[in-house]
């Protein structure tokens, strides 16, 4: 534990990620890193200001935890419903969920990647921050910041023409979804899918050619053992709409397998901390922190034995190639992410020409028949789950909610621990250094909720300050 | 006849700022002609760049702060890469320039924008707005009049 005749490095807030977070640094006396932590300085509430409403609004309310990944909690929240109505969800239904949830991974995937990381892949760790955004990349590589506005164009596109809005659509309902798919948007949405494919293949063509020169942070950035969880169907196949968890440990072994995500609470433990609003979850059979696990698209990869789509197979074949074991490095996330978004377009594509996509019978109607439901899927950042307990008249007395950012939470900070010793040196921070640190979270994509509207800059802010509390560096960076 | 689009933006739920959202809600409702496009958004967003190359004149509405509330300002928007790091959100002039250097084209672009005063959370407008908004719809359909007739626009 750190204390007050340590040195301290606050960076404040971390830039190009969903939400508000700063990190401080702990030196020793020697002028090394000791400690790291990732502060989550959001509070929202969600979990609380619920109670007391109809179960029946909560898709739509809980969609409004994040602008960028709406669609997952419309849908595991639907998927709580469900349980709540005790129904079975009409097959068409189930489909439209599942392109619906597919299209969102593609947007906010390709939003991470080209919007947010790519500046840091394409135009180096060091570049000059000022440089480091879209306008950068299109300067250095046009086609790629081309490429990323249409792939997140695609998905936007998609959510859209399904559920009626781009963000916060509330077409997915308790029971199924408000309206079937017509054969227009079908049309619509088919004839974009070679372009989208198009995209997915060549990108991650580039990032395979360009990944060697990135060896030292493959080395340094969250790679460490830790288990790795996400949900997977009957056969071991990658699946973000639902199945059973899978849990696989650093060494690629499976030591968990078809969990019931209602059961969460037998075997994930939620510790809170008193310098973070962000809860963290554990493997309960291992304790607290020996369970530390990892979420999001490279433990997908880690615990999924294929795709289930001929193109993404090829690429999951060869990721698994990158490491005897689990592939264990948090930079991988990246490379994981593009395969992810080759195999949501290869099954849309599947799905859209499925024969009953266009049926009418989209809805199952009940009354609440139980009084706790759990739904869960897997959001782009990883197994997303809520809970709901309610009343005799269906109003909410309960909710729990375990996000993906919170499942990663204690993966994070490790990691910033780890790329922070390698690349953070003396009293003085430079820029480079500051965004290894800042690239490491960015990897993992959390989404702090950015649904709160923000008004000014969002500047990055490191202090340095030695053993008296004298402040010894300032390093602002412009929002 | 000259495509147009119109890009209203803003936060509904922030008061003022959620004017030019507004202000696109009611065209997106009332408008039937086929060259008129009309897209609410909460910001401006790279995603946007496509449209905007498809269209002759892009006219963005906004609610701006710093000068005397219910002012109603029109001027060209130039391309401009702005530097940010944050790249949720762009200026019009940064959208533009997406459009020119990705996809092409340049459209010519009004800023159509209402002073604010009230941007704390909240569904109305702050009364200098209020009594301004007939105004700035007035303004509005002349604007896409004028760009509909051809590109010379008098703000």
């Amino acid at each position: 534990m750190p204390d007050a005749a340590h040195k301290t490095i606050l960076i404040d807030p971390v830039t190009r990620i969903e939400g508000h977070a700063k990190i401080t640094l702990h030196l020793d006396d020697h002028g090394r890193v000791e400690d790291a932590r990732f502060h989550v300085t959001q509070f929202r509430g969600f979990e609380k200001f619920c109670e007391g409403r109809p179960f029946s609004e909560m898709p739509a309310l809980m969609a409004r935890i994040c602008g960028i990944c709406p669609v997952s909690h419309l849908m595991a929240s639907a998927k709580a419903c469900d349980a709540l109505l005790a129904v079975r969800i009409p097959p068409t239904a189930d489909k439209l969920r599942r392109i619906f949830g597919l299209a969102q991974v593609v947007q906010s995937h390709a939003l991470s990647f080209f919007y947010l990381s790519s500046p840091d892949l394409l135009l180096g760790m060091d570049a000059d921050p000022a440089s480091s955004n879209i306008f950068g990349v299109y300067e250095k590589k046009p086609e790629v910041a081309r490429d990323g506005i249409r792939l997140r164009q695609f998905g936007q596109q998609i959510i859209e023409r399904l559920g009626g809005k781009r963000i916060h659509p509330a077409w997915v309902v308790p029971g199924g979804v408000s309206e079937p798919l017509t054969e227009l948007n079908r049309d619509a949405i088919l004839s974009a899918i070679p372009e989208a494919l198009a995209i997915a293949e060549r990108t991650l063509e580039w990032f395979k050619g360009i990944t060697e020169g990135f060896r030292e942070e493959i080395a340094s950035f969250g790679n460490f053992p830790t288990l790795f969880m996400g949900i997977v169907k009957k056969d071991g196949g990658l699946t973000f709409y639902d199945g059973g968890i899978r849990i696989v440990n650093s060494a690629g072994d499976v030591i968990a397998n078809g969990l019931d995500p209602a059961e969460y609470q037998e075997y994930i433990g939620e510790k809170n901390e008193t310098w973070t609003y962000l809860k963290s979850p554990y493997y309960m059979p291992k304790g607290y922190p020996d369970g530390i696990y990892r979420v999001g698209p490279l433990a997908r990869m880690n615990v999924a034995d294929r795709c289930g789509t001929p193109r993404a197979d090829q690429e999951l074949a060869e990721f698994h190639e990158l490491q005897r074991t689990a592939v264990l490095s948090s930079f991988h996330y990246h490379h994981a992410r593009l395969i992810e978004i080759l195999y949501c377009v290869e099954r849309m594509e599947q799905l859209l020409t499925d024969p009953e996509i266009l049926s009418k019978h989209v809805r199952a109607v009940a009354g609440p028949n139980r009084e706790e439901g759990v739904g869960c899927c897997e959001a782009p950042r990883g197994t997303l789950m809520h809970h709901y307990k309610i009343d005799e008249q269906g109003l909410i007395r309960w909710a729990n909610m375990i996000i993906a950012t919170g499942h990663n939470n204690m993966a994070m900070n490790r990691g910033i621990l780890q790329v922070a010793k390698h690349f953070v040196r003396g009293e003085r921070l430079t820029p480079g250094m500051l965004n290894r640190v800042e690239a490491l979270i960015r990897a993992y994509d959390p989404c702090l909720s950015c649904s709160t509207h923000a008004f000014g800059e969002m500047p990055l802010v490191a202090e340095l300050y030695n053993s008296s509390g004298e402040l010894l560096d300032h390093a602002r960076k412009p929002g | 006849m000259a495509r147009i689009l119109v890009l209203g933006y803003g936060n509904p739920m922030r008061s003022d700022d959620g004017l030019g959202w507004q202000i696109a809600v009611e065209l997106f409702r009332t408008n039937h002609s086929p060259d008129v496009e009309v897209l609410p958004c909460h910001q401006l967003t790279p995603e946007l760049a496509p449209t905007v190359s498809r269209a002759d004149v892009v006219i963005f509405v906004d609610c701006e702060q710093g000068g005397t509330p219910g002012e109603i300002c029109c001027r060209e928007v130039r391309c401009e890469a702005t530097p940010l790091s944050f790249t949720h959100h762009l200026t019009p002039g940064a959208l533009m320039a997406l459009s020119s250097e990705l996809f092409g084209a340049c459209p010519r672009a009004w800023l159509l924008s209402m002073q604010g005063q009230e941007y704390s959370a909240g569904d109305s407008f702050s009364p200098a707005v209020a009594a301004h908004i007939c105004d700035l719809r007035a303004r509005l359909q002349r604007l896409i009049q004028e760009g509909q007739g051809s590109t010379s626009v008098a703000c």
